[in-house]
């Protein structure tokens, strides 16, 4: 008989976002978090704002903040457009060609756990204040989870797949685009559930090194803090919380979309 | 030329192969000589690790002797590959996960489009006639109305079936199956023999089969060819009950007397490698 009880759709979202049991205990432990901040605010006021503070400079300026988030989101999204271009093609290089691996991979691990901050001043050097090193530097962080996981995608083809396309003679390209990159998605999904969020990261701190920047929240939040203005510093860091979740939200639908086949999408 | 080759189908002579290195070398095949003839049905039986996945690999130009040779339809198995003369059934049905039942079965059929050409120069092997309507197939087999179903929704039994209509779907001159059936419970397992049966008996394919069951193997087979290890035939057992064989055979006693000598057969090769 057909599994369809495993795969037909689950209760509707909705119905399952209004049961108090969903909902309360995310309440509960945001006014527990809310009373704590009121009363570090109150007690140490040189290293927390009053919240009411935040939320007043957050509605008195919005256009400020957008702009800003705007800037930075531009960066962080063309450095992951970038750098996810970059990773799959290089994947896809050496998963076809082991001598492409065995040059490749030693410099992207040891690129990886290079501190990508401590390269950053030489970026601004080398690119100036705009956007440009900004965009290498969140294209460099992305690289490597998205490298990782497209090359360990595309290898993770069952041996018996292939051989029944073996043996009708699929020629590599084929066998790249029928079933190794489909097998591959689950993978790079999964990469992208990090790369999207990395990104942002990588914005930020890009912006935090190039001392001269003009825009974006990283330099909002150097320039605030240097002048003391905490409430802004948080405000810019709330606007950063919502957008790394709005981000990880959209990646996670598009999943959703794409992987119906796949038994992590159908599981909550 | 043609005439006197068409005899055999798949022709395997003085084939050697091992893995690994020397100290620990394992020898899968060892001067095995084996001939198919075209439009038989003939299964490889054996113990485990006696080599028939490895022979049947060597069929399907998967991997390539160490000496000897194998030839399908009197050329290498990587160019009848290419000409798609040969369909695969491997041990689970490998299907793609991503893809309807439906377009599992057809996808190979958009596979390496210039295998037309090649085949052509075949000539008629005997089992002419244009890929097979991938949803006829579907539906002779009980498998129409999840066509349109992805793989995760459907029985082993359903897979393993949409795995050989696949395979059928090319029309291949020789179909090559590994142990297909193992995995399923014994009634799924007779009711797919049957319609495997059926099916070749129309589409008129060479069938090499691999098989740990005696009974499976002397339900189906023209011939029951038996291995031992180290990767040797030890017999070859004629199978001359009447065709169409259906279920009603298994309880003849003509049919347990060659069940009786494929297991002796077995047997002696069996203990013979336990002597070694």
């Amino acid at each position: 008989m057909p599994r369809s009880d495993l795969v037909s759709p689950r209760r509707p979202v909705a119905a399952r976002v209004l049961r108090p049991a969903m909902w309360l205990p995310l309440v509960v432990m945001l006014v527990v978090l809310g009373a704590a901040w009121t009363w570090g605010a109150h007690r140490f006021p040189y290293l927390l704002p009053p919240l009411r503070a935040v939320g007043a400079t957050l509605t008195g300026s919005p256009a400020y903040y957008l702009k800003n988030a705007g800037v930075t989101l531009e960066e962080a999204a063309g450095g992951l457009a970038i750098g996810f271009v970059a990773a799959f093609a290089v994947g896809v290089l050496i998963s076809e060609l082991p001598v492409a691996r065995r040059a490749v991979l030693p410099v992207a691990v040891v690129l990886n756990v290079t501190p990508i901050v401590a390269i950053a001043p030489t970026l601004v050097v080398a690119f100036g204040f705009g956007p440009a090193p900004k965009i290498v530097i969140t294209a460099l962080i992305c690289f490597f989870p998205v490298l990782i996981n497209t090359a360990t995608g595309l290898r993770s083809v069952s041996p018996q797949i292939l051989q029944v396309y073996q043996s009708i003679a699929a020629s590599r390209l084929e066998v790249l685009a029928y079933l190794r990159v489909p097998s591959a998605l689950p993978f790079i999904f999964a990469a992208l559930r990090i790369a999207f969020p990395l990104s942002v990261t990588g914005a930020v701190v890009a912006e935090l090194t190039a001392a001269g920047s003009a825009a974006g929240l990283g330099t909002v939040i150097s320039n605030a803090s240097s002048m003391n203005q905490l409430a802004v510093v948080y405000a810019a860091i709330l606007v950063l919380a919502v957008m790394g979740t709005l981000l990880l939200l959209l990646v996670t639908i598009i999943e959703r979309r794409a992987l119906r086949w796949h038994d992590s999408s159908a599981q909550s | 030329m043609d005439g006197a080759v068409r005899a055999a189908a798949i022709e395997v002579s003085g084939v050697r192969k091992a893995y690994g290195e020397r100290p620990s070398m394992t020898v899968a095949l060892d001067d095995v000589s084996l001939a198919v003839a075209a439009g038989s049905f003939v299964s490889l039986i054996g113990p485990s690790g006696c080599g028939k996945s490895t022979l049947l690999r060597l069929a399907a130009g998967l991997e390539a002797p160490d000496h000897g040779t194998v030839r399908v339809h009197d050329v290498a198995p990587r160019e009848a590959a290419a000409a798609k003369l040969i369909g695969l059934v491997p041990q689970t049905p490998a299907l793609l996960p991503w893809l309807s039942v439906l377009k599992n079965v057809t996808l190979p059929q958009t596979v390496n489009r210039g295998a037309g050409k090649r085949r052509a120069r075949f000539g008629d092997l005997g089992n002419g006639g244009p890929p097979a309507d991938p949803m006829d197939l579907l539906r002779r087999v009980g498998l129409g109305d999840v066509a349109h179903k992805l793989p995760a929704e459907l029985s082993g039994g359903m897979a393993q079936r949409a795995a050989i209509v696949r395979a059928l779907g090319l029309r291949p001159d020789v179909l090559l199956m590994d142990e297909p059936f193992s995995a399923l419970d014994e009634l799924t397992r007779e009711s797919l023999q049957d319609q495997l049966l059926d099916l070749w008996g129309e589409l008129k394919t060479t069938v090499l089969f691999v098989t740990h069951s005696i009974a499976e193997a002397v339900r189906m087979s023209d011939v029951v060819v038996v291995m031992g290890s180290p990767g040797r035939v030890v017999d070859s057992v004629p199978i001359g009950l009447p065709r169409p064989r259906d279920p009603g055979l298994l309880g003849d006693p003509r049919f347990h007397g060659y069940e009786n000598q494929v297991r002796n057969s077995l047997r002696r090769a069996w203990s013979a490698t336990d002597a070694a």
